[in-house]
């Protein structure tokens, strides 16, 4: 294949870019290329060898490389052809990429269409603003994974992790395997920040520590990392200095926050959710510039990598209905978010066809009714800004609107207890 | 090295003690350079605003202080200096904001002054003038001094640049070496390192943070310095749009000057409260952090939190913090003959290039026989940069060596081939790479690239993965091997 001659070029070939390769070349397109920076496909599902993946997409346990492989053999089956180490340095408005691959040379060509499939980053230490000194031995809870289960290192013996993101609980099991000790697991809000399942599976089941409502204050340590100062948070969050206490470690793993990684979409042009941090996207997963589509963790940070795989792999069909001269959706409805929503994804709907959304609250809540609009209202025991909410609203749901809306507000509302 | 004899020892491998190496080097003499940590510029050279001021934009700069004298001299220096080393330079001029009339006056002054100094490229901006120069700047600020003249550039890479110029031309340059104690003789001195003895006829005390503890070793300390902590965050290059000068504002309460500032690689700088602080405690906290920002706000309002990628704190040097100007210490030892003394304090990088020729002359007045080396070769050439590379250029790079087409750093775009070239010169640390290449000192700060470039160090070094640092000493990155802690073996 020359790459003059690409119909569909996926950026990323982690879960999100591979599902939304072989959609394409299952809808037709003939020339469909991933390009991906790492040695080989699979993107970060290879370090996590632990199991909990495709429970839903494959109705069974699989670790992370299993979910991987699967999608990996069907696309060199479909035909999809992956460009290992090779980094997209640039996208333009015009779709023109350009790219440095260690195989290929310096690549730039335009493809019919495009697929962003970059997913996401962990916060750094930077980023959280920890204060205290800079010593080794701090990482995020992913390289440390990568460390751990890839390179065959441990990172050290004392650890504590800042968050509780599932990698970071992850993790906290992983090394507590490994042979060493986890101090404790520090937590900002009042609930941990990942699954339920991985709360008790990772840490309660290993008797590690859980520190809810306190944070990190301070690091020490010249060399490397000797101890941090935890503090236990007020209703604003902010440290109460009283409450501070030395926890001495020699390992530091932060597990607080994921940021979608939307650089090349920024560069072509694409207009960014504030909220989601990812491209505002339609119900066929097309960013603001025409035949740019995006999938996975790059639109918003999901939970489960059986969401990421089927959001993808709509993308990959709308890129490939692109490419072969199709039509977008018609018609734009803004989703609005409503009392107790933090983002809908997508942001607009045509109104015409069946289309899930997926959504986060901001706040926990007991004992609340979903409502979209005035066509679909439901229950629900309990909504956390964790657990991402995922909606279908068929076509005679969807016959319910009235001509011309032009927006629908969704609202997670308190429900009267009888 | 158990023992090494020397004509010349420098104490320091910061921009100041590597700058007085480079200009050592154009004469025949035998110098020798020993930098404490395993690298160069990591103490206050690193903790740097990276901006290469002429010092005509503060009150405190007058024609009697001898601080002034040097970075003025420096001024038409720096930039040949940079190009013949390849280190970025970039002029982007400076903006000095005044919010009502009374600052404008102080501008004025100042500007007269430096008018009398002979220097002449301030202008007085309007609001629309300055505007239409930063469309970002605060609606509240009534105009700006401009100054054209004032540029950015890489401190740390200009440290590392200077110390291999000056390897090239002879210079013995000595890393992980720590002076321990001093004693003067009539020969000249005997100098007890870390490494083994050195015994020197002149000493150049460039020690930085510990100039002043390095002298009192020879009780050569005819002077006083006080510790004083500055904070930078670093923005994310996404807003680089936000500000193509630098801009600052006179601070509102002592220490809290507030200056925004491009950096050469996009990036931006906030900072810098200023402090009296103990000697070595660089930690950040919360409170430097909350300054930075608010004061930041001050000059841009669009500054944002959530574009902060990481902060350092570092030391500078200053004399008579507490009048609120201060002087710089370069001469000789009123204690110690052939002991010459070196700190400037702040602006040390606008500063070095003068200071360094000053120092030559100060150790030539002490005896030193300067003959000119006619060997020297004042260029260095640098790493590739791939990212600055024109389409065909990085096309021709790829087919003559993959390396290139392999970008290991995401962030900052660095490759494994511009990689493989900064251990070659020397880099030997997680942070040795990341100071010479930028790989890691992007927006994810290495969560990416650190396995990848450690695993390139052990291979390129011929060491395990496990014995890499991220600087030295005991900062090892991986403690144990896999199954270590539970005894088994992989």
């Amino acid at each position: 294949m020359k790459l003059q001659d690409v119909d569909v070029a996926v950026i990323g070939g982690g879960p999100a870019g591979i599902a939304a390769a072989i959609k394409a070349r299952e809808t037709g397109a003939q020339n469909v290329v991933i390009l991906e920076r790492a040695e080989k496909m699979g993107g970060l599902l290879y370090q996590c060898i632990h199991n909990g993946f495709g429970l839903f997409y494959f109705n069974e346990d699989l670790t992370g490389p299993e979910y991987a492989h699967r999608f990996v053999e069907k696309a060199m089956d479909t035909g999809v052809k992956g460009l290992p180490e090779t980094m997209v340095t640039g996208i333009s408005p015009e779709r023109q990429i350009t790219a440095a691959s260690k195989g290929e040379g310096y690549l730039t060509f335009r493809p019919a269409s495009i697929v962003l499939a970059m997913g996401c980053r962990e916060k750094s230490r930077g980023a959280l603003g920890i204060p205290g000194t800079r010593p080794a031995g701090i990482f995020t809870a992913g390289t440390a994974q990568r460390f751990v289960n890839v390179e065959g290192f441990i990172p050290g013996k004392r650890i504590v992790i800042l968050g509780s993101g599932d990698i970071g609980m992850i993790m906290a099991r992983r090394l507590t395997l490994e042979g060493a000790e986890v101090a404790a697991v520090v937590e900002i809000l009042p609930y941990i920040g990942g699954l339920i399942r991985n709360e008790v599976q990772c840490l309660h089941d290993f008797d590690i520590p859980l520190l809810l409502e306190h944070t990190i204050t301070r690091i020490h340590g010249e060399q490397r990392i000797e101890a941090v100062t935890v503090a236990r948070v007020d209703d604003g969050k902010r440290p109460i200095a009283s409450t501070e206490r030395r926890i001495e470690c020699d390992t530091l793993l932060l597990s607080a926050g994921l940021i979608p990684e939307n650089e090349l979409s920024l560069m072509a042009g694409v207009k960014l959710d504030t909220v989601t941090g990812g491209p505002t996207v339609d119900e066929t997963r097309q960013t603001s510039i025409s035949g740019i589509f995006a999938g996975g963790n790059v639109v918003h940070v999901h939970d489960l990598v059986d969401n990421v795989s089927w959001e993808s792999e709509l993308a990959g069909e709308s890129a490939a209905r692109f490419a072969m001269g199709g039509k977008g959706a018609q018609g734009k409805i803004q989703l609005k978010a409503g009392r107790n929503i933090r983002y809908i994804v997508p942001q607009t709907i045509s109104g015409q066809n069946k289309v899930t959304l997926y959504m986060r609250v901001n706040d926990l809540e007991e004992g609340v009714r979903l409502k979209i609009g005035n066509i679909m209202s439901k229950g629900l025991r309990v909504v956390k800004p964790s657990e991402m909410l995922k909606v279908e609203l068929t076509p005679e749901q969807l016959e319910k609107l009235k001509e011309g809306t032009s927006e629908i507000t969704v609202d997670c509302e308190r429900r009267e207890r009888k | 090295m158990s023992e090494l004899k020397t004509e010349v020892l420098i104490i320091g491998g910061g921009v100041l003690g590597t700058a007085v190496a480079r200009e050592l080097s154009r004469y025949k003499v035998d110098a020798t350079l020993i930098e404490k940590e395993v690298d160069f510029g990591w103490g206050s050279t690193k903790a740097n605003m990276c901006i290469v001021c002429q010092g005509a934009d503060h009150l405190e700069f007058r024609k009697e202080y001898h601080r002034s004298r040097l970075v003025w001299e420096s001024m038409p220096l720096m930039e040949p200096m940079c190009q013949e080393l390849e280190v970025p330079f970039n002029r982007v001029g400076e903006l000095a904001l005044f919010f009502n009339n009374s600052g404008k006056e102080k501008y004025e002054k100042m500007m007269a002054r430096a008018e009398s100094r002979g220097i002449t490229t301030h202008q007085l901006l309007d609001r629309d003038s300055l505007r239409r120069l930063e469309p970002n700047i605060a609606r509240e600020a009534t105009g700006a001094l401009y100054d054209p003249s004032i540029a950015i550039t890489d401190p740390v890479r200009l440290t590392i640049a200077l110390a291999g110029n000056a390897r090239q031309n002879g210079v013995n340059v000595i890393t992980g070496t720590e002076v321990q104690d001093i004693k003067a003789g009539a020969g000249g001195f005997e100098v007890k390192t870390s490494q083994g003895n050195i015994s020197c006829e002149f000493v150049v005390n460039a020690a930085g943070m510990a100039v002043d503890k390095v002298a009192a070793l020879v009780n050569a300390d005819d002077f006083i310095v006080f510790p004083i902590r500055g904070y930078v965050a670093i923005l994310d290059k996404k807003v680089s749009d936000l500000v193509s000068h630098e801009v600052h504002a006179r601070p509102e309460a002592p220490g809290e000057s507030n200056i925004i500032t491009p950096t050469v690689y996009g990036n931006l700088f906030i900072g810098t409260p200023m402090k009296l602080a103990r000697r070595g405690d660089d930690a950040t906290n919360r409170e430097m952090a909350v300054v930075a920002l608010r004061n930041a706000r001050r000059l841009i309002p669009d500054i944002s939190e959530k574009d902060i990628i990481n902060s350092f704190a570092g030391f500078l040097m200053f004399r008579n913090w507490e009048l609120g100007w201060h002087e710089c210490v370069v001469n000789t030892s009123s204690t110690v003959p052939r002991f010459v003394n070196v700190s400037i304090g702040f602006p040390g990088v606008s500063a070095a290039p003068a200071t360094a020729r000053e120092v030559v002359k100060l150790l030539s007045r002490e005896g030193l026989e300067l003959r000119e080396n006619p060997g020297f070769n004042p260029y260095r050439k640098a790493i590739t940069d791939f990212t600055n590379l024109t389409d065909e250029e990085k096309r021709k790079l790829i087919a003559s060596d993959s390396r290139y087409g392999h970008v290991v750093c995401r962030c900052e775009t660095v490759t494994e081939g511009e990689i493989v070239e900064a251990i070659k010169q020397g880099a030997a640390t997680l942070d040795g790479v990341k100071f010479r290449t930028r790989a890691g000192m992007g927006r994810c700060q290495s969560g990416f690239c650190s396995s990848r470039v450690t695993g390139i160090l052990a291979r390129e070094l011929g060491i395990p993965e496990e014995e890499i640092t991220k600087k030295g000493g005991e900062s090892r990155q991986l403690l144990y091997k896999s199954k270590e802690l539970i005894g088994g073996r992989e």
